[in-house]
């Protein structure tokens, strides 16, 4: 096996920009394959889930947090934690529900789009549809039912990138449904 | 500053022209195409000679009484043309450069954007809003 000279640290860290400009390019075969904005977002989510119950693994094994009691902690651990291991960045989390079971995410730039211009036409397209999905699986394999979705987004004019996540339920026996 | 800037493909097809608000447009689009001959030349006359590096910026062009033409060739062959008023008689060859190596970037960021295709016209607001800057007269 050769060593590969000078890498130092984690070998499985990669490019920022490669990072980058491979999400795109996905994202733009997607669209030239998929008719619609709709289907799109749909394949990025479900693309996302996958990624998201394996992610969990690795998460749980590197982080070395423990359980955590209520959602707020939960919220605490996927901004300061997660965020900040997988993206290098890390969320503000905002605008609790009164019930306590619903949260925002507020992220001030989003590595998946730096230099990206939704193209006219494409309004509806939630372009990091792929963060929602992974937060969705991820969570489903620690036993919680919890719907991620966009609520702003810098693409498409806001000023902040927002993800709301609602706590559904809990989830026993989480075996999940295999997707088809 | 600038009168007019325009990015051509390496095909020599226009990507992109952008000039100050101005009745006779049509001139500075004919200066642009008439000075790609010369960009041409340019380029072909150093590769025949030794094995020498071309440097990016390829200087003053061409003058004529009311204006000077700048260019400035990468190595995908994506020229980039500058036309300024000749009365402006402070703006130096520096600001020249620093001006094209903006524009360079401004390109590359373009496009890093997924949904640019390469050989498209150019429909980038970020890269107009950088254009604009340039051609702003104070």
């Amino acid at each position: 096996m050769s060593r590969q000279g000078n890498r130092a640290g984690d070998p499985r860290k990669v490019n920022g920009e490669l990072f980058t400009l491979t999400y795109g390019a996905l994202v733009a075969q997607l669209i030239k394959d998929y008719e619609n904005d709709e289907q799109v977002n749909k394949q990025l989510d479900k693309m996302g889930y996958n990624m998201g119950v394996r992610l969990i693994e690795d998460f749980l094994a590197r982080a070395n947090t423990g359980r955590c009691n209520d959602f707020r902690e939960t919220a605490d651990v996927i901004a300061k934690v997660a965020f900040k291991m997988y993206l290098g960045l890390t969320p503000v989390v905002s605008n609790w529900s009164t019930t306590g079971d619903e949260f925002s995410l507020l992220l001030e730039s989003n590595p998946l789009t730096e230099f990206v211009e939704l193209p006219p036409g494409h309004s509806n397209l939630n372009y990091s549809n792929l963060l929602c999905g992974a937060l969705r699986g991820a969570l489903e394999m620690v036993q919680m039912d919890v719907d991620v979705r966009f609520v702003q987004d810098i693409l498409k004019g806001d000023n902040i990138t927002e993800i709301r996540l609602k706590f559904i339920k809990r989830l026993e026996d989480a075996v999940p449904v295999g997707e088809d | 500053m600038a009168a007019c800037v325009a990015v051509i493909a390496k095909e020599n097809y226009p990507l992109f022209i952008k000039t100050i608000p101005t009745e006779n447009e049509l001139k500075f689009y004919y200066t642009v195409h008439t000075s790609l001959d010369v960009v041409e030349e340019k380029i072909s006359s150093v590769g025949k000679n030794t094995n020498d590096l071309r440097e990016l910026y390829l200087g003053l062009l061409y003058p004529t009484e009311d204006y000077k033409v700048y260019g400035y060739v990468t190595n995908t062959r994506v020229k980039f043309v500058v036309v300024v008023d000749s009365t402006n008689a402070s703006l130096r060859d520096n600001e020249i450069r620093t001006m094209f190596k903006k524009l360079h970037n401004a390109y590359v960021d373009m496009l890093c954007n997924p949904f640019y295709k390469l050989g498209d016209n150019i429909t980038s607001k970020g890269f107009e809003n950088i254009v604009k800057g340039m051609l702003q007269q104070d």
